[in-house]
Order: C-alpha cells, then sequence, then structure tokens
C-alpha cells in the first residue's frame, strides 16, 4: 500500500513536472489515434449510409460482418498485420513494420468495424422522411446525403468517440506492428505494459492517469452530446 | 401574390404498376396532369394514394411506367431521366412534414441554396415565403418547437419558394385544428393562383373550400375520374 501510494506520487510529480519522455509518448500516442480516425471515420460512416439507405444483394451479410468484426481481438490484428507486413509477407516490400503507419494501419483495422456499426445505427435513426424531403426540394443527392448526415450528427459523433476510445487504449496491435520502439513507436498502452514489467510502476501509473483522465472526458463529451441529441427529438 | 406567367405543362404517366411484397398497390395505372390542375384524389387507406403520389415526384421506383410531356414531346422510359424530370418539377409534402433540424429560415432557405442566389435574396425570399403563409413571426424559431399546423404551413412555404410546377399535397389536413385548416385551405388556394399544379390527397371531399377542377379517386390499384 506504502508502494502504491508512493509510485502514484511519483507519477503525479512525473506529471507535472513535464518529464520530455512521458509526454513525449502521450503526443505520439493522441497523434497516431488521431490520424487512425482521421482516415477511418469518413470511409465508415459513408459505408454506413450506403447501408442505410441502399437496398443490394449481401447488404445484411456485410452488416452481420461489420457486427462481428466489433469484437475481434486487438492482438488478432496486431498479429494478421505482423504476417502482413513482416519481411518473408506479402507486405514485406512496403518496410512499414515498426513504424507509425503500421500502428495507423492497426488501429484503423479496429475502430473501423466500430465505426461503420454505430454509425449505421445512428444513420437508421434518422427519418427516411429527411432524405425524401432532401430530394424533393430539388437539391443534387450528394447534398441530400449530408442533410441526412447532419440530422444524425449526434449519433455520429457518438461513434466517432467510440471508436477513438477503442484505439487509443489499444496494446496488442501497437505492440505487435509499432515494436515499442522508444520516441518512434511507444505509445501510451505499450509503454505501461513495458513500465510495468521493469518494474517502474510510477511512469506506468502516471500514463495509466492520462489515459483514465481521457476516458472520462471522452465520456462526459459523449454524454453531453447524447443529452443535446435527445433535446432534438 | 404575384401571379406567375407560366405556359401550361402538361405530363403523362402510364402504365404505371407497382407491387410491394407481392401485393398490387398499382395496376397499370394513366395519369395525366396539368399545371393548371387542382386535382383531389380520394381512396382508402391503403389504396396507394401516397405510393402514387411518391411516384409521381420521383421518390419511388415502379415497377413499370412511361413518361411523356408536351414541353418538350419526349418519351422517358428510363427511370433515371424521368426521375431527373420528375423531381425537377414535382414536389412531394409528406402527411406529417418533415423538418430539418435548425430554425424555420434555415428550412425554408434549404431549397434556395443551391440556387447561386446571394443572401440578401434568399433571406428576401424567406420572408415573402412567410408572409403567404402568415407566419413571419417564426423567422427565428427553432423547427422542434412547432406546431403540427405550423410544420404543416412551413412546410408548404419550404416547396413554395422553389416554386416547383406542381406540388403533391398528401393528406395535409389530417391532425389539424379548425384554425389551422382555414389559414392551409387560403394558402392552398393561393398555391392555385400561382399556376402551381395540384394534387391533393384527402378522405374528405373540401368541396366548399377548396377550388378543385378535377377529382380522382383510387380503388384496389385503378384509377376513376370523377366529376367534381
Amino acid at each position: 500500500m506504502n508502494d502504491l501510494s508512493m509510485a502514484t506520487t511519483q507519477a503525479l510529480a512525473l506529471l507535472v513536472s513535464g518529464d520530455t519522455e512521458i509526454w513525449e509518448i502521450i503526443f505520439l500516442s493522441f497523434s497516431v489515434s488521431f490520424r487512425a480516425i482521421l482516415v477511418a471515420s469518413p470511409v465508415a460512416v459513408l459505408i454506413a449510409f450506403c447501408l442505410s439507405y441502399f437496398h443490394f444483394p449481401g447488404r445484411r451479410f456485410l452488416i452481420a460482418l461489420f457486427n462481428t468484426a466489433m469484437s475481434i481481438p486487438a492482438v488478432v490484428v496486431g498479429l494478421t498485420l505482423y504476417l502482413l507486413l513482416s519481411r518473408a509477407g506479402p507486405l514485406g516490400d512496403l518496410k512499414l513494420l515498426f513504424t507509425q503507419e503500421a500502428m495507423i494501419f492497426g488501429q484503423i483495422v479496429l475502430c473501423f468495424p466500430l465505426l461503420v456499426a454505430l454509425s449505421h445505427v445512428a444513420l437508421q435513426a434518422v427519418d427516411r422522411r429527411a432524405w425524401e424531403t432532401a430530394i424533393t426540394l430539388g437539391v443534387h443527392p450528394f447534398r441530400a446525403v449530408f442533410t441526412v448526415l447532419k440530422e444524425a450528427r449526434f449519433g455520429l459523433i457518438a461513434a466517432i468517440i467510440a471508436g477513438f476510445g477503442r484505439i487509443i487504449a489499444e496494446v496488442g496491435s501497437s505492440m505487435m506492428v509499432g515494436g515499442n520502439i522508444l520516441h518512434y513507436t511507444r505509445n501510451i498502452p505499450t509503454a505501461i505494459a513495458l513500465e510495468t514489467s521493469k518494474g517502474s510502476f510510477a511512469q506506468g501509473i502516471a500514463l495509466g492517469f492520462v489515459l483514465l483522465l481521457m476516458a472520462l472526458l471522452l465520456n462526459l463529451f459523449l454524454t453531453y452530446v447524447q443529452a443535446k441529441g435527445d433535446t432534438h427529438l | 401574390m404575384k401571379k406567375l406567367n407560366k405556359q401550361a405543362i402538361i405530363v403523362k404517366l402510364t402504365n404505371i404498376s407497382y407491387q410491394r411484397n407481392k401485393q398490387i398497390i398499382l395496376h397499370d395505372l394513366e395519369f395525366e396532369i396539368s399545371s393548371e390542375n387542382f386535382i383531389l384524389m380520394t381512396g382508402q387507406n391503403g389504396s396507394g394514394k401516397s405510393t402514387l403520389l411518391k411516384i409521381i415526384s420521383g421518390l419511388l421506383k415502379p415497377d413499370s411506367f412511361s413518361l411523356s410531356h408536351k414541353q418538350s414531346v419526349k418519351n422517358k422510359k428510363s427511370w433515371l431521366a424521368a426521375k431527373k424530370f420528375l423531381r425537377k418539377n414535382f414536389c412531394y409534402l409528406h402527411q406529417s412534414p418533415y423538418l430539418f433540424s435548425g430554425s424555420v429560415h434555415d428550412n425554408i432557405a434549404y431549397g434556395l441554396k443551391h440556387q447561386a442566389l446571394s443572401r440578401q435574396e434568399i433571406d428576401h425570399k424567406v420572408n415573402e415565403a412567410l408572409k403567404i403563409v402568415s407566419l413571419q413571426h417564426l423567422y427565428n424559431r427553432n423547427s422542434y418547437a412547432l406546431s403540427g399546423g405550423e410544420k404543416q404551413r412551413i412546410a408548404i412555404a419550404r416547396s413554395w419558394v422553389i416554386h416547383p410546377t406542381f406540388i403533391m399535397l398528401d393528406e395535409p389536413f389530417a391532425n389539424m385544428d379548425k384554425h389551422s385548416r382555414n389559414s392551409t385551405y387560403d394558402i392552398i388556394n393561393q398555391l392555385k393562383e400561382d399556376n402551381i399544379g395540384i394534387i391533393l390527397t384527402s378522405h374528405d371531399p373540401h368541396s366548399g373550400e377548396l377550388d378543385f377542377n378535377r377529382h380522382m379517386h383510387l380503388h384496389q390499384g385503378n384509377m376513376i375520374e370523377k366529376t367534381i
């Protein structure tokens, strides 16, 4: 108990003192996850729109597939990407293994099914009359798509927040394809795993604080967004 | 209201058929409408009135159809080409209209924003439309804060402001109180004065209040023209 409180005090001191290594890891973690969510979100939302508004063969199968893919363990994604990106793998020539790009790719794969599934739910909740009204008022179908997305904005923001929450804290994929290289691919979850295995709890706890604070802020924002959405119903 | 000096446009749709879950909703219908027409369409619940209006407005693809219109003497069997023509000329209003999130101004300006108009011109047209439905005081009101009758009138103003050739009104008086009904009668009669062709579906003939010049009745997937 005494060790824990001492480690926690040291962790807070590390954060407050602006320890370069810690803050570099935090920045890298957010940079990778932001880039992943930025790339994944528009494509996922468009796919969700197609699944919600167009009827084509295999549509239901695709929805089931994305729902299933939500529960793929991060370590399985990491292992698959490792095999694909390793020197002997089919994508080995790209030399992406142990790079931030590989981590971003892994995180995109992880959050994509969640983004599609939750965006699909959000778009399904929008009244079909919104699309018909936009079209009958003579706007181009592309603008009608944006109108429907705007009507579903609260649900879509919630989907993106949930997707970000999934990847900022994942360790399996980042560890396997990023390699946990200091100053280059070490992010918060991989650093926590490493520091804990070394017995250096202070840094692990400090980074854990950041993740918890992030989770709290995201959930507060999500609650605010959902409450705002409810008042419009 | 300023009268628009438009040449009457006649649109003819033939061979309209539509099935839903293997049940025939519309069977080989023939339908002609002029922009000078004010048509009352009656029929029992489930007779296919809304389905027909959505097909005519280009919102619902029929199983078969043929379209011709006098303006350019064209026959269009391809749904893509027909849809484009129908959507350009027909504006459909739902029984319970959908207003987008935002203000009343945003809603009425919605269809104008792709028409290369300046902000001042859009604001002027929005004001003009609100004046027609006597709801100028709701200019900045959030659309969620409107009553059912106000929503219906705002939706009519939103359609009127883009000056379509035809407006399809699907049961506009459902769930309306007497006061809202009377205001809406006046607005609809004014649409007619603007040379906008109208099809209005209803259970009630409204013979005294609205100046219909045609009466169509849908029964078991077939259309019957009745005398007014």
